[in-house]
Protein backbone atom coordinates (compact mmCIF):
# COMPACT_ATOMS: atom_id res chain seq x y z
CA UNK A 1 0.00 0.00 0.00
CA UNK A 2 1.25 3.42 -1.34
CA UNK A 3 1.13 6.82 -1.52
CA UNK A 4 2.49 9.11 -4.31
CA UNK A 5 2.07 12.98 -3.55
CA UNK A 6 3.42 14.98 -6.60
CA UNK A 7 3.92 19.01 -5.81
CA UNK A 8 3.17 21.06 -8.89
CA UNK A 9 2.65 25.32 -9.02
CA UNK A 10 -0.33 25.90 -10.79
CA UNK A 11 0.11 28.84 -13.25
CA UNK A 12 -1.83 31.06 -11.15
CA UNK A 13 0.34 30.87 -8.25
CA UNK A 14 -1.72 27.91 -7.25
CA UNK A 15 -0.35 24.87 -5.03
CA UNK A 16 -1.51 21.56 -6.92
CA UNK A 17 -1.22 17.77 -5.27
CA UNK A 18 -1.51 15.02 -6.89
CA UNK A 19 -2.35 11.93 -4.92
CA UNK A 20 -2.07 8.41 -6.43
CA UNK A 21 -2.56 5.30 -4.31
CA UNK A 22 -4.43 4.82 -0.98
CA UNK A 23 -4.84 7.10 1.86
CA UNK A 24 -6.00 5.48 4.35
CA UNK A 25 -4.22 4.89 8.07
CA UNK A 26 -0.81 4.19 6.85
CA UNK A 27 -0.58 7.29 4.48
CA UNK A 28 -2.75 9.50 5.20
CA UNK A 29 0.27 11.30 7.82
CA UNK A 30 2.22 11.30 5.09
CA UNK A 31 -0.33 14.12 2.76
CA UNK A 32 -1.05 15.52 6.31
CA UNK A 33 2.29 16.88 6.46
CA UNK A 34 2.46 18.10 3.23
CA UNK A 35 -0.59 19.61 3.08
CA UNK A 36 -0.57 21.51 6.63
CA UNK A 37 2.09 23.50 5.74
CA UNK A 38 0.51 24.70 2.19
CA UNK A 39 -2.86 25.52 3.64
CA UNK A 40 -0.98 27.44 6.67
CA UNK A 41 -0.54 30.67 4.44
CA UNK A 42 -2.20 33.40 4.30
CA UNK A 43 -4.93 33.28 1.24
CA UNK A 44 -3.11 30.30 0.17
CA UNK A 45 -4.58 28.53 -3.05
CA UNK A 46 -4.50 24.47 -2.96
CA UNK A 47 -5.90 21.94 -5.48
CA UNK A 48 -5.85 18.31 -4.34
CA UNK A 49 -6.23 16.13 -7.41
CA UNK A 50 -7.87 12.41 -6.50
CA UNK A 51 -8.03 10.93 -9.90
CA UNK A 52 -5.41 8.25 -8.83
CA UNK A 53 -6.54 7.81 -5.52
CA UNK A 54 -8.39 3.92 -5.76
CA UNK A 55 -8.74 4.18 -1.92
CA UNK A 56 -9.42 6.60 0.66
CA UNK A 57 -11.10 5.89 4.62
CA UNK A 58 -12.33 8.35 7.34
CA UNK A 59 -8.40 8.89 8.68
CA UNK A 60 -8.35 10.60 4.49
CA UNK A 61 -11.39 12.43 5.26
CA UNK A 62 -9.98 13.27 8.73
CA UNK A 63 -6.59 14.83 6.75
CA UNK A 64 -9.08 16.68 4.15
CA UNK A 65 -11.02 18.34 7.05
CA UNK A 66 -8.31 19.17 8.80
CA UNK A 67 -6.95 20.93 5.88
CA UNK A 68 -10.30 22.53 5.55
CA UNK A 69 -10.38 24.25 8.35
CA UNK A 70 -6.82 25.67 8.29
CA UNK A 71 -7.49 27.02 5.31
CA UNK A 72 -10.55 28.67 6.32
CA UNK A 73 -8.78 30.10 9.37
CA UNK A 74 -5.88 32.13 6.66
CA UNK A 75 -8.94 32.96 4.72
CA UNK A 76 -7.47 30.27 1.47
CA UNK A 77 -9.52 28.25 -0.90
CA UNK A 78 -9.27 24.41 -1.01
CA UNK A 79 -10.54 22.66 -4.16
CA UNK A 80 -10.48 18.55 -4.45
CA UNK A 81 -10.88 17.70 -7.81
CA UNK A 82 -11.70 14.30 -9.97
CA UNK A 83 -13.01 12.07 -6.91
CA UNK A 84 -13.78 8.58 -8.40
CA UNK A 85 -16.80 7.01 -7.39
CA UNK A 86 -15.85 5.60 -4.11
CA UNK A 87 -14.90 8.75 -2.74
CA UNK A 88 -17.73 10.87 -3.79
CA UNK A 89 -20.02 8.67 -1.68
CA UNK A 90 -17.58 9.19 1.39
CA UNK A 91 -17.73 12.89 0.51
CA UNK A 92 -21.39 12.71 -0.08
CA UNK A 93 -21.79 10.51 3.19
CA UNK A 94 -19.70 12.93 5.19
CA UNK A 95 -21.12 16.04 4.61
CA UNK A 96 -17.80 17.57 3.12
CA UNK A 97 -19.22 18.13 -0.48
CA UNK A 98 -21.63 20.33 0.83
CA UNK A 99 -18.47 22.31 2.03
CA UNK A 100 -15.54 21.67 0.48
CA UNK A 101 -15.12 22.84 -3.25
CA UNK A 102 -15.52 20.00 -5.68
CA UNK A 103 -13.97 20.28 -9.81
CA UNK A 104 -14.69 17.26 -11.97
CA UNK A 105 -12.59 18.43 -14.39
CA UNK A 106 -12.65 14.98 -16.27
CA UNK A 107 -16.81 15.50 -16.86
CA UNK A 108 -15.85 18.78 -18.39
CA UNK A 109 -13.49 17.74 -20.84
CA UNK A 110 -15.77 15.15 -21.62
CA UNK A 111 -18.66 17.16 -22.47
CA UNK B 1 52.16 3.89 32.95
CA UNK B 2 51.53 7.90 31.62
CA UNK B 3 48.58 8.87 33.21
CA UNK B 4 48.42 12.31 31.72
CA UNK B 5 45.17 12.42 29.61
CA UNK B 6 44.89 11.82 26.14
CA UNK B 7 42.94 14.50 23.81
CA UNK B 8 41.42 13.46 20.44
CA UNK B 9 39.91 16.13 18.56
CA UNK B 10 37.07 14.99 16.13
CA UNK B 11 36.68 16.21 12.75
CA UNK B 12 36.84 13.55 10.17
CA UNK B 13 36.02 10.04 10.02
CA UNK B 14 39.59 8.90 10.85
CA UNK B 15 39.80 11.10 13.96
CA UNK B 16 36.74 8.58 15.30
CA UNK B 17 39.66 5.86 14.32
CA UNK B 18 42.25 7.65 16.08
CA UNK B 19 39.97 7.84 19.26
CA UNK B 20 39.02 4.45 19.25
CA UNK B 21 42.42 3.41 18.80
CA UNK B 22 44.01 5.70 21.77
CA UNK B 23 40.92 4.47 23.85
CA UNK B 24 42.13 0.47 23.37
CA UNK B 25 45.47 0.72 23.78
CA UNK B 26 44.80 2.57 27.48
CA UNK B 27 42.10 0.07 28.60
CA UNK B 28 44.96 -2.48 27.40
CA UNK B 29 47.96 -1.12 29.76
CA UNK B 30 45.46 -0.87 32.77
CA UNK B 31 44.72 -4.45 32.49
CA UNK B 32 41.03 -4.67 30.72
CA UNK B 33 40.31 -7.98 28.94
CA UNK B 34 39.82 -8.74 25.41
CA UNK B 35 35.76 -8.29 25.56
CA UNK B 36 35.77 -4.79 27.76
CA UNK B 37 38.86 -3.52 25.27
CA UNK B 38 36.23 -3.96 22.45
CA UNK B 39 33.31 -2.57 24.05
CA UNK B 40 35.28 0.50 25.59
CA UNK B 41 36.52 0.96 22.00
CA UNK B 42 32.59 0.95 20.68
CA UNK B 43 31.68 3.08 23.22
CA UNK B 44 34.37 5.88 22.35
CA UNK B 45 33.06 5.13 18.14
CA UNK B 46 29.80 5.73 19.10
CA UNK B 47 30.40 9.25 21.09
CA UNK B 48 32.92 10.75 18.60
CA UNK B 49 30.61 9.64 16.07
CA UNK B 50 27.44 11.58 17.56
CA UNK B 51 30.16 14.67 17.66
CA UNK B 52 31.30 14.40 14.00
CA UNK B 53 27.40 13.68 13.13
CA UNK B 54 25.37 15.70 15.12
CA UNK B 55 28.43 18.67 16.27
CA UNK B 56 30.94 18.46 13.37
CA UNK B 57 34.10 19.54 15.80
CA UNK B 58 34.37 18.23 19.45
CA UNK B 59 37.02 16.24 21.64
CA UNK B 60 37.51 12.64 23.27
CA UNK B 61 39.51 12.96 26.30
CA UNK B 62 40.69 9.73 27.79
CA UNK B 63 42.16 9.34 30.55
CA UNK B 64 42.70 6.99 33.84
CA UNK B 65 40.95 6.87 37.02
CA UNK B 66 43.11 5.92 39.82
CA UNK B 67 41.12 6.13 42.71
CA UNK B 68 39.56 3.30 45.33
CA UNK B 69 38.58 1.37 41.64
CA UNK B 70 40.85 1.86 38.83
CA UNK B 71 39.03 2.37 35.51
CA UNK B 72 39.03 4.41 31.84
CA UNK B 73 37.51 7.63 31.86
CA UNK B 74 36.07 8.67 28.62
CA UNK B 75 34.86 12.37 27.92
CA UNK B 76 33.04 13.08 24.85
CA UNK B 77 32.49 17.26 24.55
CA UNK B 78 31.05 19.49 21.79
CA UNK B 79 30.09 22.73 21.37
CA UNK B 80 27.16 21.41 18.77
CA UNK B 81 23.22 21.80 18.46
CA UNK B 82 22.94 20.29 21.88
CA UNK B 83 20.34 17.65 22.77
CA UNK B 84 16.45 19.24 22.82
CA UNK B 85 15.07 16.09 24.66
CA UNK B 86 17.78 14.21 26.40
CA UNK B 87 14.92 12.22 28.38
CA UNK B 88 14.00 10.53 24.49
CA UNK B 89 17.54 10.64 23.56
CA UNK B 90 18.44 7.89 26.86
CA UNK B 91 14.93 6.07 25.42
CA UNK B 92 16.15 2.15 23.75
CA UNK B 93 14.62 2.13 20.10
CA UNK B 94 14.88 5.95 19.63
CA UNK B 95 17.70 6.96 17.36
CA UNK B 96 18.50 9.05 14.20
CA UNK B 97 21.53 7.49 12.63
CA UNK B 98 18.91 4.32 12.20
CA UNK B 99 21.64 1.94 14.51
CA UNK B 100 20.38 -1.01 16.52
CA UNK B 101 21.12 -0.65 19.81
CA UNK B 102 23.32 1.49 19.44
CA UNK B 103 23.30 5.54 20.30
CA UNK B 104 23.29 6.54 23.66
CA UNK B 105 21.74 3.72 25.51
CA UNK B 106 23.94 1.71 23.83
CA UNK B 107 27.16 3.70 25.20
CA UNK B 108 25.25 3.92 28.46
CA UNK B 109 25.04 -0.36 28.73
CA UNK B 110 28.87 -0.47 27.46
CA UNK B 111 30.26 1.28 30.11
CA UNK B 112 29.57 1.17 33.80
CA UNK B 113 28.88 4.70 34.74
CA UNK B 114 27.21 7.31 32.25
CA UNK B 115 26.62 10.64 32.64
CA UNK B 116 25.30 13.64 30.55
CA UNK B 117 24.50 17.51 30.16
CA UNK B 118 23.23 19.05 27.17
CA UNK B 119 22.10 22.69 26.72
CA UNK B 120 20.50 23.53 23.64
CA UNK B 121 22.45 25.47 21.39
CA UNK B 122 25.47 25.33 23.66
CA UNK B 123 26.49 21.69 23.14
CA UNK B 124 26.71 18.32 24.64
CA UNK B 125 29.49 16.61 27.56
CA UNK B 126 28.96 13.23 28.27
CA UNK B 127 31.19 11.34 30.62
CA UNK B 128 31.63 7.39 30.54
CA UNK B 129 33.81 5.58 33.16
CA UNK B 130 34.44 1.77 33.59
CA UNK B 131 36.03 -0.10 35.78
CA UNK B 132 38.26 -3.04 36.51
CA UNK B 133 37.38 -6.08 38.27
CA UNK C 1 24.03 -13.48 36.63
CA UNK C 2 26.27 -16.99 36.37
CA UNK C 3 29.70 -16.50 37.50
CA UNK C 4 32.64 -16.05 35.18
CA UNK C 5 34.70 -19.22 36.25
CA UNK C 6 31.60 -21.54 36.23
CA UNK C 7 30.53 -20.67 33.09
CA UNK C 8 33.76 -21.20 31.38
CA UNK C 9 34.26 -24.25 33.00
CA UNK C 10 30.53 -25.14 31.67
CA UNK C 11 31.51 -24.04 28.26
CA UNK C 12 35.04 -25.89 28.06
CA UNK C 13 33.60 -28.93 28.96
CA UNK C 14 30.97 -28.61 26.44
CA UNK C 15 33.48 -27.59 24.03
CA UNK C 16 36.06 -30.37 24.41
CA UNK C 17 33.42 -32.58 24.39
CA UNK C 18 32.64 -31.63 21.36
CA UNK C 19 35.42 -31.44 19.53
CA UNK C 20 36.52 -34.82 20.46
CA UNK C 21 33.34 -37.06 20.34
CA UNK C 22 31.28 -34.71 17.41
CA UNK C 23 28.07 -36.36 17.54
CA UNK C 24 24.43 -34.55 17.16
CA UNK C 25 24.41 -34.65 21.08
CA UNK C 26 27.50 -32.92 21.91
CA UNK C 27 25.62 -29.95 19.59
CA UNK C 28 22.32 -30.68 20.86
CA UNK C 29 24.31 -29.64 24.28
CA UNK C 30 25.52 -26.62 22.59
CA UNK C 31 21.83 -25.60 21.88
CA UNK C 32 20.76 -26.00 25.53
CA UNK C 33 24.14 -23.48 26.64
CA UNK C 34 22.91 -21.28 24.10
CA UNK C 35 19.44 -20.99 25.98
CA UNK C 36 20.48 -21.04 29.24
CA UNK C 37 23.26 -18.22 28.83
CA UNK C 38 20.45 -16.14 27.15
CA UNK C 39 17.93 -16.87 30.06
CA UNK C 40 21.11 -15.49 32.28
CA UNK C 41 21.10 -12.60 29.99
CA UNK C 42 24.45 -13.04 29.07
CA UNK C 43 25.30 -10.99 25.40
CA UNK C 44 26.38 -13.03 22.22
CA UNK C 45 30.61 -11.28 22.87
CA UNK C 46 30.80 -12.83 25.71
CA UNK C 47 29.98 -16.29 24.67
CA UNK C 48 32.17 -15.47 21.65
CA UNK C 49 34.79 -14.52 24.63
CA UNK C 50 34.81 -17.73 26.24
CA UNK C 51 34.97 -19.73 22.99
CA UNK C 52 38.04 -17.57 22.30
CA UNK C 53 39.61 -18.60 25.92
CA UNK C 54 38.86 -22.07 25.82
CA UNK C 55 40.75 -22.22 22.11
CA UNK C 56 43.70 -20.05 24.10
CA UNK C 57 44.17 -22.56 26.41
CA UNK C 58 44.26 -25.61 24.22
CA UNK C 59 46.22 -23.72 21.53
CA UNK C 60 48.62 -21.75 23.53
CA UNK C 61 50.73 -20.99 20.55
CA UNK C 62 47.68 -20.07 17.91
CA UNK C 63 48.90 -18.49 14.73
CA UNK C 64 48.74 -14.42 14.98
CA UNK C 65 46.51 -13.88 12.09
CA UNK C 66 44.42 -16.57 13.38
CA UNK C 67 44.23 -14.80 16.53
CA UNK C 68 43.15 -11.36 14.73
CA UNK C 69 40.71 -12.56 13.06
CA UNK C 70 38.90 -13.66 16.63
CA UNK C 71 39.48 -10.10 17.23
CA UNK C 72 37.58 -9.28 14.14
CA UNK C 73 34.82 -11.29 15.06
CA UNK C 74 34.71 -9.86 18.60
CA UNK C 75 34.61 -6.32 17.86
CA UNK C 76 31.53 -7.58 15.04
CA UNK C 77 30.15 -9.16 17.98
CA UNK C 78 29.79 -6.18 20.14
CA UNK C 79 26.78 -4.41 18.06
CA UNK C 80 24.96 -7.46 17.88
CA UNK C 81 25.45 -7.64 22.27
CA UNK C 82 23.79 -4.30 22.19
CA UNK C 83 20.92 -4.85 19.90
CA UNK C 84 20.06 -7.90 22.04
CA UNK C 85 20.27 -6.22 25.63
CA UNK C 86 18.28 -3.20 23.66
CA UNK C 87 16.09 -6.09 22.40
CA UNK C 88 15.79 -7.65 25.97
CA UNK C 89 14.87 -4.21 27.37
CA UNK C 90 12.32 -3.24 24.81
CA UNK C 91 10.34 -6.11 25.39
CA UNK C 92 10.18 -5.73 29.26
CA UNK C 93 8.74 -1.90 28.09
CA UNK C 94 6.25 -3.85 25.69
CA UNK C 95 4.83 -6.08 28.37
CA UNK C 96 4.68 -3.16 30.51
CA UNK C 97 2.34 -0.92 27.83
CA UNK C 98 0.39 -4.01 27.38
CA UNK C 99 -0.81 -4.90 30.60
CA UNK C 100 -1.45 -0.82 30.70
CA UNK C 101 -3.69 -0.89 27.58
CA UNK C 102 -4.89 -4.05 29.12
CA UNK C 103 -6.22 -2.23 31.98
CA UNK C 104 -7.65 0.81 29.96
CA UNK C 105 -9.50 -1.59 28.15
CA UNK C 106 -11.34 -2.86 31.23
CA UNK C 107 -11.85 0.60 31.56
CA UNK C 108 -13.17 1.15 28.48
CA UNK C 109 -15.76 -1.80 27.80
CA UNK C 110 -17.12 -1.12 31.17
CA UNK C 111 -17.91 2.25 29.66
CA UNK C 112 -19.00 0.32 26.54
CA UNK C 113 -21.00 -2.23 26.82
CA UNK C 114 -24.34 -0.72 28.50
CA UNK C 115 -27.04 -2.85 28.82
CA UNK C 116 -29.29 -3.98 25.85
CA UNK C 117 -33.19 -3.25 27.17
CA UNK C 118 -35.92 -5.69 26.58
CA UNK C 119 -39.36 -5.33 24.61
CA UNK C 120 -41.59 -7.10 23.73
CA UNK C 121 -42.50 -5.98 20.87
CA UNK C 122 -38.52 -5.04 19.64
CA UNK C 123 -36.08 -7.96 19.04
CA UNK C 124 -32.61 -6.36 19.38
CA UNK C 125 -29.25 -7.93 18.81
CA UNK C 126 -25.72 -5.98 19.05
CA UNK C 127 -22.36 -7.34 18.37
CA UNK C 128 -19.34 -5.20 18.57
CA UNK C 129 -15.89 -6.09 18.70
CA UNK C 130 -12.50 -3.44 18.33
CA UNK C 131 -9.98 -3.96 15.67
CA UNK C 132 -7.35 -3.45 18.31
CA UNK C 133 -7.78 -4.00 21.46
CA UNK C 134 -9.60 -0.14 22.57
CA UNK C 135 -12.34 0.53 20.00
CA UNK C 136 -13.63 3.36 18.56
CA UNK C 137 -16.85 2.14 17.89
CA UNK C 138 -19.87 3.40 19.92
CA UNK C 139 -23.40 2.56 20.68
CA UNK C 140 -25.99 2.71 23.35
CA UNK C 141 -29.34 2.47 23.85
CA UNK C 142 -31.75 3.91 26.46
CA UNK C 143 -34.84 3.40 27.63
CA UNK C 144 -37.32 5.97 28.65
CA UNK C 145 -40.40 6.43 30.85
CA UNK C 146 -42.85 6.46 27.63
CA UNK C 147 -41.07 3.16 26.34
CA UNK C 148 -39.05 4.69 23.86
CA UNK C 149 -35.90 3.65 23.08
CA UNK C 150 -33.24 5.67 21.84
CA UNK C 151 -30.33 4.51 19.89
CA UNK C 152 -27.15 5.68 19.15
CA UNK C 153 -24.03 4.20 17.05
CA UNK C 154 -21.03 6.16 16.37
CA UNK C 155 -17.54 6.24 15.07
CA UNK C 156 -14.65 7.66 15.79
CA UNK C 157 -12.42 8.49 12.86
CA UNK C 158 -9.40 5.77 13.16
CA UNK C 159 -8.91 3.17 15.62
CA UNK C 160 -6.99 2.06 18.96
CA UNK C 161 -6.14 4.44 21.77
CA UNK C 162 -6.90 7.74 20.35
CA UNK C 163 -10.30 6.87 18.97
CA UNK C 164 -11.20 5.32 22.08
CA UNK C 165 -10.41 8.79 24.33
CA UNK C 166 -12.44 10.41 21.63
CA UNK C 167 -15.14 7.73 22.02
CA UNK C 168 -14.99 8.27 26.11
CA UNK C 169 -15.67 11.86 25.29
CA UNK C 170 -18.93 11.57 23.51
CA UNK C 171 -20.38 9.33 26.32
CA UNK C 172 -20.13 11.72 28.97
CA UNK C 173 -21.57 13.58 26.45
CA UNK C 174 -24.40 11.72 25.39
CA UNK C 175 -25.11 11.55 29.43
CA UNK C 176 -25.24 14.48 30.41
CA UNK C 177 -28.28 15.47 28.33
CA UNK C 178 -31.22 13.34 29.02
CA UNK C 179 -33.63 16.19 27.74
CA UNK C 180 -32.91 15.92 24.69
CA UNK C 181 -33.08 12.65 23.95
CA UNK C 182 -36.15 12.67 21.86
CA UNK C 183 -35.16 15.12 19.01
CA UNK C 184 -32.27 13.06 17.41
CA UNK C 185 -31.62 16.59 15.59
CA UNK C 186 -31.05 18.11 18.58
CA UNK C 187 -28.69 15.79 20.31
CA UNK C 188 -26.46 15.82 17.45
CA UNK C 189 -26.26 19.42 17.39
CA UNK C 190 -25.03 19.40 20.87
CA UNK C 191 -22.66 16.76 20.37
CA UNK C 192 -21.45 18.38 17.23
CA UNK C 193 -21.03 21.73 19.25
CA UNK C 194 -18.91 19.60 22.20
CA UNK C 195 -17.22 17.60 19.59
CA UNK C 196 -15.79 21.33 17.47
CA UNK C 197 -14.95 22.47 20.87
CA UNK C 198 -12.98 19.48 22.26
CA UNK C 199 -11.26 17.95 19.15
CA UNK C 200 -8.15 18.03 16.96
CA UNK C 201 -9.13 19.40 14.07
CA UNK C 202 -8.58 16.13 11.91
CA UNK C 203 -10.29 13.69 14.28
CA UNK C 204 -14.12 13.46 13.59
CA UNK C 205 -16.90 11.15 14.37
CA UNK C 206 -19.58 9.74 12.82
CA UNK C 207 -23.14 9.18 14.37
CA UNK C 208 -26.51 7.58 13.74
CA UNK C 209 -28.87 8.65 16.05
CA UNK C 210 -32.77 7.43 16.85
CA UNK C 211 -35.57 7.24 18.70
CA UNK C 212 -38.06 4.19 18.25
CA UNK C 213 -41.06 5.40 19.56
CA UNK C 214 -43.34 2.45 20.52
CA UNK C 215 -47.00 4.18 20.43
CA UNK C 216 -46.33 5.03 17.02
CA UNK C 217 -44.10 2.37 15.88
CA UNK C 218 -42.35 5.12 14.19
CA UNK C 219 -38.43 5.53 14.27
CA UNK C 220 -37.55 9.47 14.04
CA UNK C 221 -33.88 9.54 13.47
CA UNK C 222 -30.95 11.93 12.34
CA UNK C 223 -27.09 11.14 11.32
CA UNK C 224 -24.00 12.92 11.53
CA UNK C 225 -21.83 11.45 8.15
CA UNK C 226 -23.01 7.92 9.46
CA UNK C 227 -22.52 5.28 6.97
CA UNK C 228 -26.32 4.87 5.81
CA UNK C 229 -27.71 1.95 7.80
CA UNK C 230 -30.87 -0.25 5.93
CA UNK C 231 -34.23 -0.15 6.26
CA UNK C 232 -36.01 -3.92 6.07
CA UNK C 233 -39.62 -3.71 4.30
CA UNK C 234 -41.15 -7.05 5.13
CA UNK C 235 -44.40 -6.01 3.21
CA UNK C 236 -41.89 -5.47 0.15
CA UNK C 237 -39.91 -8.01 0.81
CA UNK C 238 -36.64 -5.45 0.48
CA UNK C 239 -34.10 -3.89 1.72
CA UNK C 240 -33.58 -0.54 1.51
CA UNK C 241 -30.96 2.45 2.06
CA UNK C 242 -32.03 4.35 5.61
CA UNK C 243 -30.85 7.89 4.19
CA UNK C 244 -30.58 11.02 6.25
CA UNK C 245 -27.79 13.75 5.47
CA UNK C 246 -25.94 15.59 7.98
CA UNK C 247 -22.41 16.53 8.11
CA UNK C 248 -19.62 14.32 10.54
CA UNK C 249 -19.26 15.89 14.07
CA UNK C 250 -16.49 18.56 14.90
CA UNK C 251 -16.58 19.62 10.86
CA UNK C 252 -18.48 22.81 11.63
CA UNK C 253 -20.08 24.05 14.79
CA UNK C 254 -23.06 25.63 13.29
CA UNK C 255 -24.63 22.44 11.61
CA UNK C 256 -28.23 21.89 11.60
CA UNK C 257 -29.26 17.94 11.53
CA UNK C 258 -32.51 17.25 10.02
CA UNK C 259 -34.69 15.05 11.12
CA UNK C 260 -36.28 11.94 9.58
CA UNK C 261 -38.92 9.50 9.99
CA UNK C 262 -39.93 6.01 8.81
CA UNK C 263 -42.98 3.77 10.26
CA UNK C 264 -42.16 0.35 10.91
CA UNK C 265 -44.35 -2.40 10.86
CA UNK C 266 -43.97 -5.76 11.96
CA UNK C 267 -41.21 -7.59 10.68
CA UNK C 268 -39.37 -5.01 9.81
CA UNK C 269 -35.96 -4.59 10.31
CA UNK C 270 -33.54 -1.21 11.26
CA UNK C 271 -29.82 -2.53 10.57
CA UNK C 272 -27.02 0.10 11.86
CA UNK C 273 -23.17 -0.20 11.58
CA UNK C 274 -19.88 1.36 11.81
CA UNK C 275 -17.89 1.47 8.25
CA UNK C 276 -15.98 -1.22 9.67
CA UNK C 277 -18.51 -3.67 8.17
CA UNK C 278 -18.60 -2.03 4.99
CA UNK C 279 -14.91 -1.43 4.94
CA UNK C 280 -14.31 -5.50 5.20
CA UNK C 281 -11.69 -6.18 2.79
CA UNK C 282 -10.74 -9.35 1.62
CA UNK C 283 -8.38 -10.94 -1.55
CA UNK C 284 -11.23 -9.96 -4.12
CA UNK C 285 -11.80 -6.91 -2.60
CA UNK C 286 -13.92 -4.13 -0.59
CA UNK C 287 -17.20 -6.25 0.53
CA UNK C 288 -20.23 -4.60 -1.42
CA UNK C 289 -23.15 -3.31 0.60
CA UNK C 290 -24.85 -5.86 -0.98
CA UNK C 291 -22.71 -8.96 0.42
CA UNK C 292 -23.85 -7.43 3.58
CA UNK C 293 -27.66 -7.26 2.68
CA UNK C 294 -26.91 -11.24 1.00
CA UNK C 295 -25.97 -12.36 4.75
CA UNK C 296 -28.33 -10.55 6.60
CA UNK C 297 -31.06 -12.16 4.27
CA UNK C 298 -29.72 -16.13 4.56
CA UNK C 299 -30.39 -15.48 8.66
CA UNK C 300 -33.70 -13.67 8.57
CA UNK C 301 -35.25 -16.42 10.08
CA UNK C 302 -33.18 -16.14 13.05
CA UNK C 303 -32.75 -13.92 16.28
CA UNK C 304 -31.39 -10.55 16.02
CA UNK C 305 -28.68 -11.35 18.10
CA UNK C 306 -28.27 -14.61 16.08
CA UNK C 307 -28.19 -12.68 13.06
CA UNK C 308 -25.40 -10.28 14.41
CA UNK C 309 -23.57 -12.78 15.72
CA UNK C 310 -23.56 -14.97 12.22
CA UNK C 311 -22.83 -11.94 9.59
CA UNK C 312 -20.16 -10.56 12.09
CA UNK C 313 -18.12 -14.71 12.07
CA UNK C 314 -18.63 -14.69 8.06
CA UNK C 315 -17.30 -11.42 7.52
CA UNK C 316 -14.20 -11.69 10.18
CA UNK C 317 -13.72 -15.61 8.26
CA UNK C 318 -13.72 -13.78 4.81
CA UNK C 319 -11.06 -11.41 5.78
CA UNK C 320 -8.64 -14.23 7.53
CA UNK C 321 -9.77 -13.54 10.84
CA UNK C 322 -7.88 -9.40 10.88
CA UNK C 323 -10.33 -7.06 11.36
CA UNK C 324 -8.81 -4.15 9.39
CA UNK C 325 -10.96 -1.40 11.43
CA UNK C 326 -13.39 -1.58 14.71
CA UNK C 327 -16.68 -3.33 13.71
CA UNK C 328 -20.29 -2.75 15.07
CA UNK C 329 -23.47 -4.07 14.13
CA UNK C 330 -26.86 -3.22 15.54
CA UNK C 331 -30.26 -5.29 14.40
CA UNK C 332 -33.80 -3.70 15.54
CA UNK C 333 -37.03 -6.22 14.46
CA UNK C 334 -40.15 -5.39 15.46
CA UNK C 335 -42.05 -8.39 16.38
CA UNK C 336 -45.53 -7.23 17.22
Amino acid sequence: MNLNILHEKKVDGGELLTISGELDAYTAPKLKETILPLVDVERASVTLDLKDTDYMDSTGIGVIIAAYKQSCKRNGTLVVQNLTPRVSRLFDITGLSEIITIDDIKKEETT
Amino acid sequence: MNIAPNRVEIHNEWDIVRARQSGRERAKELGFGHVDQARIATAISELARNIYLYAKHGEIIISVIDGEKRGISIIAEDNGPGIRDLRKAMEDGYTTSGGLGAGLPGVKRLMDDFDIVSEEGQGTKITAKKYLR
Amino acid sequence: MIDHKELYQHYRKLLIEHMERKSEKTLYNGQLFSRQMMENGVSPEDVLSLHIDVIKEFYPHMDEKFQSAFDFLLEAMIGYGLAYREHQNLRYKQRQLESEIDIAADVQQSLLVGEVPHYDFLDIGVISRPAKRMSGDYYHFVKDEQNCLSVAIADVIGKGIPAALCMSMIKYAMDSEPEQRTKPGAVLENLNRVVEQNVDPSMFITMFYGLYNESQHRLYFASAGHEPGFYYSSNKDEFQELIAKGRVLGLDRSTKYREYEKNIDVGDMVILFSDGVTECRTEKGFIERDEIVRLIRQRMHLSSQEIVDGVYKELERLQDFQLRDDFTLIILKREV
